[in-house]
C-alpha cells in the first residue's frame, strides 16, 4: 500500500498536536469509567455499595463464578455462531448493494440511499414494535400473507423454535445494520480511481480481477474497520434479542451473551459481576479478532 | 464510475435498487401508516394497508404542550455538538496517524481499537458519577462529551482509512505548483474526504440521536430530556398499556430530522466531490 | 431478610410499640438534622397513573401548609426507572425527595439502603391500616423503608352473554372455574378462542393456581431459600395451569400478557384475569370495543375453598430517598399522599387505596367488590434477597411457556427448581 503510507518518521510536534484533542477527550470521558470498571470487576459491588456501603474485595471470584458455569460456554458458542452469520450476511449484502449503487442512475441511487437511511434512522423501539407486529402469532402480517398464499401458517409461532427465533432475529439485525455498511463502503468506493480501473479493463482484466486488484486494495482500510465493528456489534447484540424474548420463545434456549450478562449483572443490580462480564467480553472480542489485529500491527510496522 | 456503466447493467442495477428500497422501507412504511390509526386498529385481525380513513389524533396529542419542542431542541443541540466535535477531533487525529510517523502512534491506534472493543453496557453508572463530579449533569455539554467519546474511536479509524485512500501525490503535485503543504491539504485533500465525513458524520448523528440509557440518567430535568426518552415517557403507562400509536407517531417525527440532515449533507457531498475532482 | 415472615411481623409490631412510646423524635436517628424548614421538594411519580387532580391537590396542600416551600412533581417512566434511581438516588444534589416505586421493585432498593427508615412514622401514616403485604415486603430486619401508595391486583373479566349461552353460573370455587373455562372453549368450537385467556409467559396470573393448590415458588428454610416447584402441591397447581393452557386457552403458548384488548375485541375471549384499568381500555372507542364491553362482568378468582384465591399482589410504594437533604419535609409530603383526601382521589380513579379502611371509597359496584376481594388474599413472590435475579433470568416465563406447550410437569419443575436454587443461594 504505497499510496497511503506515512512519511518517514518526523520530529515535528505537529502530529502530537493533532492527536491531543482526541486523546484528551477520550481520557476525560472514558478514563475514569474504564478504570472503575476494572476495579469493580474485582469487587462485590451491588446496589448497597452504590448507596454507600464499602465494597468488599473478592479478587477473581466474579470471574470464577462466571466461567465455571457450563451454561456460559453454551451461550458463548451460540453467540459466536450468531455473530459470524450476521456479520457475514451484513457485510456481504452491504458490499453488494454498495457496488450496485456505483452502477445505478443518479435518481435510483438517491432513492436507495434515502430508503436505507429511513431504515437506519428509525428509532429502535419503533422498529422492534413494528417487527413484532409483523411476526405476531395471531395477528401478524407475515402469517396473514402466507395464509393468503395458501400456506398453513394460521397462528404459527415464529419464536417458539430457537432456530426460527434466530432466523427472525437475524433478519431484524441485518436489516438494521446493512445501511451503515452500505453508506461507509459506498463512500470508500467513490475513492477508487477511475482511470486505474479503466486501464485494468483495457489490459483485459475481468470484473473479478478488477475488483480484487484495484477496488479492494483502495477500500481495504475502511472495509477492515467496518468488518471489525460489525463483529463487535454482533457479538454484543442485545435489544433485538431482549425484545423478541419478551414477545415469545424460550429465554434459556435463545440467550446470547448480551442478554445473559444483562440478566446476571445489571438486572440483578450486581455491578461487580457485570463488570467482570464486560472484561470477559473484551477478551472474547480480542481472541475472535486476533488475526485481524495481527494484520493491523504488521501493516503498521511496514 | 457510473458514466462507464453499460445501459443494460444500469437498468439491472436500478431495478435491484428499487427492490432494496422496497425491503428497507417496508417496516418504515408500516410504522408511518400505523401512526395514523387508533389503537384498536393497529393490532387486530384486519390488516390495514392504507390508512385512508385514519386519524391525526396520535400527532395531535403529541404536539400539544411544549414537551416535544423542548426535547427536539435538546436533541438537536446534543447531536450537532457531538457530530461537529467528533468530526473535527477525529479528522485531526486521522491526519496525524495517516500522514505522519511519530512516537506513540502505534500505541494510540491500538488503544483506539481496544476502546472500541470494551462493552459499554455497565459503564453508565461510572459515567454518571464522573459527570456529577464535573457538574455536568443536565447539561448538553456533559451528554455530548460522553457521546463524542463513544463515537470517536470509530470516526478516527474510518477517517484514517479515507485519508489513507487518498494519494499523497495529489498534495505533492500541488506543492510543486507552489502551494504550501497546509494549503494543498485544505484545497485538494479535504474536499475529496467529503464522502468519509458524510459516512462518519451520519454514524455519529444517528448514535447520538437515538441513544437512550445515558440520556435517561444524565438528563433528569424533564425540561431537558432528549427525544428517545420523551418517546418512552409519552408512550407507556400502567393504566393505558403501551400506546403504540404514540410510539409510531413519535418515531415518525423523530426520523424526519435525520432524513433532512441526510439530504443536506448529501448535496454537500456531491458538491464537494465535484469541486475536489475539478481542482485535482 | 432471613427472618421468618412471622418473626418479621412480630418485630415490626414490637418496633411500632417502642417508637410510638418514644414519640416522634426518634425518626432522625442518623442525624439530628431533619433538613431545613423551607425547601423546594421534588416528588417522582411514574407514568400517568396518578390523576392530575391528585397532583394538584398535593402541590397546593403542601405549599399551603409550608409557606416558603415548593413541591414539584416530576413524571418518570416505568421503563428505565431502575437505572435512573440507581444513579440519581446515590447523589445528594440530584436525588428527589419522595419517589414512587413498583411494589415488586421496592425490595431491590430497600435492602440496598437507598431509602430512609420510615418505621417511626408508620403509626402516623396509618399503622395496621396500611395494606399489610406491602409493608411486609418493604421491611428489612425489622425496619420499614417504604409504604404502600396504591394497590391493584388482577381479577377475572368475563363475558356475561357467553356464560349465559353456555348455561353457566359465575363460578364460586376453583373447580367450577376450571370447568367453566373448558366448557366455554368447547361451546365456541374454535381453536383460537379462549374460555380462559392465559398466554404462555403469564406466570404472574398462573401463580394463583399454584398458590391455591398449596404450592409455592420457593420456601424459606432457616437461613436459606429452597425452590419448591417440585413439591406434590406445586405440581398439582401446575397441572391445573397446564389443563387451562391446553384445554381452555387459545392464546399462543409463548406469548406475553401485554395486550388482552385485541383478542377480547376480536371476540376470542370468554374469561381473563386482568387488572381493573383494562376495563377502561375495553370501553374506550379509540382503543377498545364499547359494544362488546357492555357484556363484561367481573369477579375475584375463586379458590378451592370458595374464598378468593391468592393472586399476585400488584401496586406501587412510596419512599423517601436516604440521600435527600429534606427528610422532615419529605415525610410530611408522604403523609399527605397517604391522607384520606389524597387516597380518595386515587380511589375515584380506580386505584385501590393504600389503607384497608378506605376500600369503601372505591364504591360498591361489582368492580369495587372484585378489587377488594382479590386484594384480600393477595400474595407476594418469595421475599428472598436474590429474587430479582430469578425474575431477571426469566426462569418462570420459560417454565410456564413450556408447560403451555404440553411438556412433562415433573421434569420441567425439577429443572426450574435447580435454576432457582442456583440464583437464590
Amino acid at each position: 500500500m504505497p499510496r497511503g503510507a506515512p512519511a518517514a518518521a518526523t520530529r515535528t510536534p505537529l502530529p502530537i498536536g493533532l492527536i491531543i484533542p482526541a486523546v484528551c477527550l477520550l481520557a476525560l470521558a472514558l478514563g475514569y469509567p474504564l478504570i472503575r470498571q476494572v476495579v469493580l470487576s474485582a469487587q462485590e459491588f451491588g446496589l448497597a455499595q452504590q448507596f454507600g456501603q464499602p465494597p468488599a474485595w473478592v479478587g477473581l471470584q466474579n470471574y470464577k463464578d462466571l466461567v465455571t458455569d457450563p451454561y456460559l460456554w453454551k451461550v458463548v458458542a451460540r453467540t459466536v455462531g450468531f455473530c459470524f452469520v450476521n456479520a457475514g450476511l451484513t457485510l456481504g449484502l452491504g458490499m453488494g448493494i454498495a457496488q450496485l449503487m456505483t452502477r445505478m442512475s443518479p435518481w435510483a441511487r438517491l432513492a436507495s440511499q434515502v430508503g436505507l437511511m429511513l431504515a437506519w434512522a428509525t428509532p429502535v423501539v419503533a422498529a422492534m414494535t413494528v417487527w413484532q407486529f409483523m411476526f405476531d402469532t395471531d395477528y401478524g402480517l407475515v402469517n396473514w400473507v402466507l395464509v393468503q398464499l395458501g400456506g398453513d401458517f394460521a397462528h404459527h409461532s415464529w419464536l417458539i423454535d430457537p432456530l426460527s427465533f434466530f432466523a427472525v432475529a437475524t433478519l431484524i439485525v441485518v436489516w438494521m445494520s446493512v445501511p451503515f455498511v452500505v453508506f461507509t463502503l459506498y463512500a470508500a468506493l467513490t475513492q477508487v480511481p477511475e482511470d486505474v480501473v479503466e486501464a485494468a479493463e483495457i489490459d483485459g482484466a475481468g470484473a473479478w480481477a478488477r475488483f480484487a486488484h484495484v477496488v479492494l486494495p483502495t477500500i481495504r482500510p475502511v472495509l477492515l474497520v467496518v468488518l471489525l465493528l460489525q463483529i463487535i456489534w454482533d457479538l454484543r447484540v442485545f435489544t433485538q434479542i431482549y425484545t423478541l424474548q419478551k414477545a415469545g420463545g424460550i429465554t434459556r434456549d435463545t440467550n446470547l451473551l448480551g442478554t445473559y450478562i444483562y440478566s446476571l449483572g445489571i438486572k440483578g443490580g450486581d455491578f461487580g459481576t457485570a463488570a467482570a462480564a464486560a472484561m470477559f467480553m473484551l477478551v472474547l472480542t480480542v481472541v475472535l479478532t486476533a488475526p485481524y489485529i495481527r494484520m493491523m500491527i504488521k501493516q503498521e510496522e511496514d | 464510475m457510473a458514466r462507464r456503466t453499460p445501459t443494460a447493467v444500469r437498468y439491472g442495477a436500478n431495478f435491484a435498487g428499487l427492490l432494496i428500497v422496497l425491503v428497507a422501507v417496508f417496516p418504515v412504511y408500516w410504522m408511518v401508516t400505523r401512526s395514523f390509526l387508533p389503537r384498536n386498529r393497529i393490532r387486530g385481525t384486519e390488516q390495514v394497508w392504507f390508512p385512508w380513513d385514519g386519524t391525526l389524533d396520535n400527532y395531535r396529542r403529541m404536539l400539544t404542550g411544549e414537551s416535544f419542542r423542548n426535547a427536539l431542541t435538546t436533541s438537536l443541540a446534543v447531536t450537532l455538538l457531538t457530530v461537529i466535535v467528533a468530526l473535527l477531533f477525529a479528522f485531526l487525529a486521522a491526519v496525524a496517524v495517516s500522514r505522519f510517523r511519530f512516537r506513540g502512534r502505534r500505541t494510540f491506534i491500538m488503544t483506539l481499537l481496544l476502546i472500541q472493543m470494551i462493552p459499554a453496557e455497565g459503564l453508565f453508572i461510572s459515567q454518571y458519577k464522573m459527570l456529577e463530579g464535573m457538574q455536568l449533569l443536565n447539561s448538553v455539554i456533559g451528554l455530548s462529551l460522553v457521546y463524542v467519546a463513544s463515537v470517536l474511536p470509530f470516526t478516527v479509524w474510518t477517517l484514517r482509512g479515507f485519508v489513507d485512500g487518498l494519494p499523497r501525490e495529489l498534495e505533492e503535485a500541488a506543492m510543486v505548483d507552489g502551494c504550501s503543504r497546509t494549503r494543498a491539504f485544505f484545497t485538494i485533500t479535504l474536499p475529496l474526504l467529503a464522502p468519509g465525513f458524510v459516512a462518519t458524520g451520519l454514524f455519529a448523528f444517528i448514535q447520538a440521536w437515538n441513544e437512550f440509557t445515558l440520556a435517561l440518567v444524565v438528563m433528569t430535568d424533564p425540561a431537558k430530556e432528549t427525544l428517545p426518552v420523551w418517546l418512552i415517557g409519552f408512550s407507556e403507562s400502567r393504566s393505558r398499556g403501551v400506546d403504540w400509536g404514540a410510539i409510531m407517531a413519535a418515531s415518525t417525527l423523530i426520523t424526519i430530522p435525520v432524513i433532512i440532515f441526510f439530504v443536506i449533507v448529501q448535496r454537500r457531498m456531491v458538491a464537494g466531490l465535484t469541486a475536489g475532482a475539478v481542482k485535482g | 431478610m432471613r427472618i421468618k415472615k412471622t418473626l418479621a411481623l412480630a418485630a415490626v409490631t414490637a418496633l411500632l410499640g417502642v417508637t410510638s412510646a418514644c414519640g416522634s423524635d426518634d425518626n432522625g436517628g442518623s442525624g439530628a438534622d431533619g433538613g431545613p424548614d423551607e425547601a423546594d421538594l421534588v416528588v417522582w411519580l411514574n407514568g400517568t397513573d396518578t390523576p392530575q387532580e391528585a397532583r394538584d391537590w398535593l402541590k397546593e396542600t403542601f405549599e399551603e401548609a409550608h409557606p416558603g416551600s415548593t413541591l414539584t412533581i416530576e413524571e418518570q417512566e416505568w421503563d428505565g426507572l431502575v437505572e435512573r434511581m440507581t444513579t440519581a438516588l446515590s447523589s445528594e444534589d440530584q436525588t428527589p425527595d419522595v419517589v414512587e416505586v413498583g411494589n415488586t421493585q421496592a425490595p431491590t432498593f430497600t435492602t440496598a439502603g437507598a431509602f430512609s427508615d420510615l418505621t417511626g412514622d408508620l403509626e402516623d401514616l396509618g399503622g395496621d391500616d396500611l395494606l399489610p403485604g406491602f409493608v411486609e415486603a418493604a421491611t428489612v430486619d425489622g425496619k420499614t423503608y417504604a409504604v404502600p401508595y396504591y394497590a391493584g391486583s388482577t381479577y377475572v373479566f368475563y363475558r356475561k352473554d357467553l356464560l349465559d349461552k353456555a348455561g353457566l353460573e359465575v363460578p364460586t370455587t376453583m373447580d367450577e372455574f376450571v370447568d367453566a373455562a373448558i366448557t366455554l372453549k368447547q361451546q365456541s368450537g374454535k381453536d383460537d378462542f379462549s374460555g380462559y385467556w392465559l398466554p404462555g409467559q403469564d406466570w404472574r396470573d398462573g401463580a394463583a393456581f399454584l398458590w391455591d393448590a398449596g404450592g409455592d415458588f420457593a420456601v424459606e428454610d432457616g437461613d436459606t431459600w429452597t425452590a419448591s416447584l417440585s413439591t406434590p402441591e406445586s405440581q398439582e397447581g401446575l397441572a391445573v395451569v397446564q389443563k387451562l393452557f391446553t384445554e381452555a386457552s387459545g392464546a399462543p403458548a409463548d406469548a406475553n400478557e401485554s395486550d388482552p384488548v385485541t383478542p377480547f375485541c376480536a371476540n376470542q375471549i370468554g374469561m381473563m384475569s386482568r387488572p381493573g384499568w383494562v376495563y377502561g381500555m375495553l370501553t374506550d372507542k379509540e382503543s377498545g370495543c364499547p359494544e362488546l364491553a357492555k357484556q363484561i362482568g367481573v369477579f375475584a378468582l375463586p379458590g378451592s375453598d370458595g374464598e378468593p384465591a391468592p393472586v399476585l399482589l400488584g401496586g406501587s410504594d412510596i419512599a423517601v430517598p436516604a440521600k435527600s437533604p429534606n427528610q422532615d419535609l419529605a415525610r410530611e409530603a408522604v403523609a399527605l399522599m397517604l391522607s384520606d383526601d389524597y387516597q380518595g382521589i386515587l380511589a375515584e380513579a380506580g386505584l385501590t387505596p393504600a389503607k384497608e379502611s378506605l376500600a369503601s371509597l372505591l364504591g360498591d359496584d361489582e368492580f369495587a367488590q372484585a378489587t377488594i376481594a382479590a386484594a384480600s388474599n393477595a400474595k407476594l413472590t418469595p421475599a428472598a434477597a436474590n429474587w430479582a435475579t430469578v425474575e431477571g433470568t426469566r426462569v418462570l416465563e420459560d417454565l410456564f411457556s413450556q408447560i403451555a406447550q404440553g411438556g412433562d410437569i415433573a421434569d420441567l419443575a425439577a429443572d426450574a427448581d435447580a435454576r432457582i436454587d442456583e440464583e437464590l443461594n
